[in-house]
């Protein structure tokens, strides 16, 4: 498995999650189905090969470890994910977040306000948790990927 | 009939009645609070605050008597055999830290060893590691059996290394395992060693006498007590709290300051440097003064009789891994469902208001030794039980186990 296979298998999965599960997620009608439908997402993304989860990828929570690799293509200016998460309720929180941001530019990455897209999905509450999930450690491992001015 | 009555038990506590929607079993973590804990704090705050054992005015001598009062009410709690021999600290933690800082040099010298436990919370690990590194300290620790207990007779092995400090838990903050100190402490006296126990799960469990115990040092906090945040007692023979280099320096507990030499105070007060937490200190023998109208044998039937219901609750549910025994345990159970990750369970039982804990529990060596022999290398989820829980809020938690379990192998 290489950088390019993951970001190729990546990218068709997070385009699924949000042309369809998205709305499965907001129109969920009890928590269990909304459950039921963020642990598929996981599932969707490939996993990172053991040997590639570099401990510079590590993004920790104190429950459950996440990896994130980053690609900036730097001729079309875009922004490319993947990631892997022990824990596959976070993994599919995670997969949301990532299908909002890959494939932005520079410019909108740096002007991304997770918190503003997550409280539209009623998904606010995931990002509060302090360290607990590490979504938080998430979005801001996400965020750093902005190159500085 | 265990003669306890826990409804009336818990009327005692506003937490209940403002979030009746939550079953809370993560009482390992923190307890809540009974109403006489949160009235004598903002009581003390109201009418008589202000600080202690400094001020010319009558109002500080009463807060001085107050807070004396509550070192009282914790030696007698805990039968020291002086008052002096309470200190206050920030808690458990900040305990073992000045334990283990003090000893380093006065007791400790390179070369020498001290002995530890598997499963301990890394805040009986730390504080030695620390130091024992940098004084060339060997650190040797006592494994488990297979059924995650103490290994009585490595320690009887290790104990003949002639450790200088052996320090342990009396219940482990993990698997809930009552460990057995009494014995232990007499064999590691035998073998001349200092005794320190880690107390911060033991002391809710049930109270412990130190002069029947005869360990050194006993350490906990108070707020797995019933009582605040921020305060916690070391518990410690005069002589060996006499001998602790004091780790943090500063007001009561100088006597004499010049740029050439200081010396110090006399106990409690040469180790706790600023001004301590009186309002916590109150908080705390407040809650020792209230949970003193119960029968604490009939709080141990209690929490018994939730435990034996869970024990038999989780053997219905398929794919639950135990990782504690349900003998000689204080009322802590941590588990795992098979081939999932313990912060997606929590996550569902979170979703289903059952507050528990997940992960490693500030225990990684002890998880890092259970994933050998368990489905256990992602941590656990934990249970914790506490006096206030009822027959309903097990079958809650059960109940909400069960949907777990159902949506992750659907």
């Amino acid at each position: 498995m290489t950088l390019e296979q993951l970001l190729a298998d990546t990218k068709p999965a997070l385009l699924e999650i949000q042309q369809r599960d998205l709305t499965d997620i907001k129109q969920a009608k009890d928590w269990q189905s909304k459950y039921r439908v963020l642990m598929q997402l996981g599932k969707k993304l490939p996993a990172i090969p053991e040997k590639m989860k570099q401990p510079e990828l590590l993004v920790k929570g104190c429950e459950s470890r996440a990896w994130l690799l980053h690609y900036h293509d730097k001729t079309a200016d875009r922004h490319y994910f993947v990631l892997d998460s022990e824990a596959r309720i976070v993994k599919g929180l995670m997969a949301i977040m990532l299908c909002l941001v890959n494939g932005m530019t520079t410019a909108e990455l740096c002007k991304f306000d997770l918190c503003h897209s997550f409280d539209q999905l009623n998904l606010k509450p995931y990002l509060s948790q302090s360290r607990g999930n590490g979504l938080t450690a998430m979005a801001e491992r996400i965020k750093a990927c902005c190159p500085a001015k | 009939m265990t003669g306890f009555d826990v409804q009336q038990f818990r009327q005692h506590f506003a937490f209940f009645q403002q979030q009746p929607d939550w079953v809370y079993l993560d009482n390992a973590a923190t307890m809540h609070k009974p109403d006489a804990v949160i009235d004598a704090v903002s009581a003390f705050y109201q009418r008589h605050n202000s600080n202690v054992h400094r001020g010319a005015h009558r109002l500080s001598q009463q807060a001085t008597a107050q807070f004396e009062q509550a070192r009282a009410t914790v030696a007698g709690y805990i039968n020291a055999r002086n008052n002096h021999e309470v200190i206050f600290t920030s808690g458990a933690t900040a305990a073992l830290n000045q334990i283990a800082f003090g000893l380093m040099h006065t007791v400790l010298q390179p070369g020498d060893r001290i002995l530890l436990t598997q499963l301990e919370h890394h805040a009986n690990i730390v504080p030695w590691q620390l130091h024992c590194q940098r004084y060339g300290i060997i650190i040797d620790v006592v494994p488990l059996t297979a059924e995650h207990q103490l290994d009585m007779v490595a320690y009887q092995q290790l104990l003949q290394l002639k450790p200088k400090v052996v320090s342990f838990s009396h219940i482990s903050n993990v698997l809930g395992h009552i460990q057995p100190v009494a014995e232990m402490v007499r064999q590691a006296k035998a073998a001349g060693a200092i005794t320190v126990i880690d107390g911060a799960q033991g002391i809710v469990y049930q109270p412990a006498d130190m002069q029947q115990l005869d360990c050194d040092f006993y350490v906990f906090s108070g707020h797995k007590l019933y009582g605040p945040t921020g305060i916690g007692v070391l518990y410690g023979k005069s002589q060996w709290l006499e001998t602790l280099t004091p780790i943090f320096a500063g007001g009561e507990m100088i006597d004499s300051v010049s740029f050439i030499n200081t010396t110090f105070n006399k106990l409690p007060f040469r180790l706790e440097a600023g001004t301590p937490n009186i309002a916590g200190a109150i908080g705390l023998s407040a809650a020792i003064d209230w949970l003193q109208n119960y029968n604490i044998a009939q709080i141990i039937e209690h929490k018994l009789l939730l435990l034996k219901a869970f024990y038999s609750g989780l053997s219905a549910i398929k794919g639950i891994d135990i990782l504690s025994l349900p003998v000689h345990n204080a009322g802590i159970v941590a588990l795992n469902v098979d081939g999932q990750h313990p912060a997606d369970v929590a996550e569902l039982l979170n979703q289903q208001h059952i507050a528990v804990r997940a992960g490693q529990h500030c225990a990684m060596p002890l998880f890092s030794y259970l994933a050998q022999h368990n489905s256990a290398q992602h941590g656990a989820v934990r249970c914790s039980f506490a006096a206030y829980n009822t027959l309903d809020e097990v079958n809650r938690c059960l109940l909400a186990l069960e949907q777990a379990v159902e949506i992750l192998t659907a």
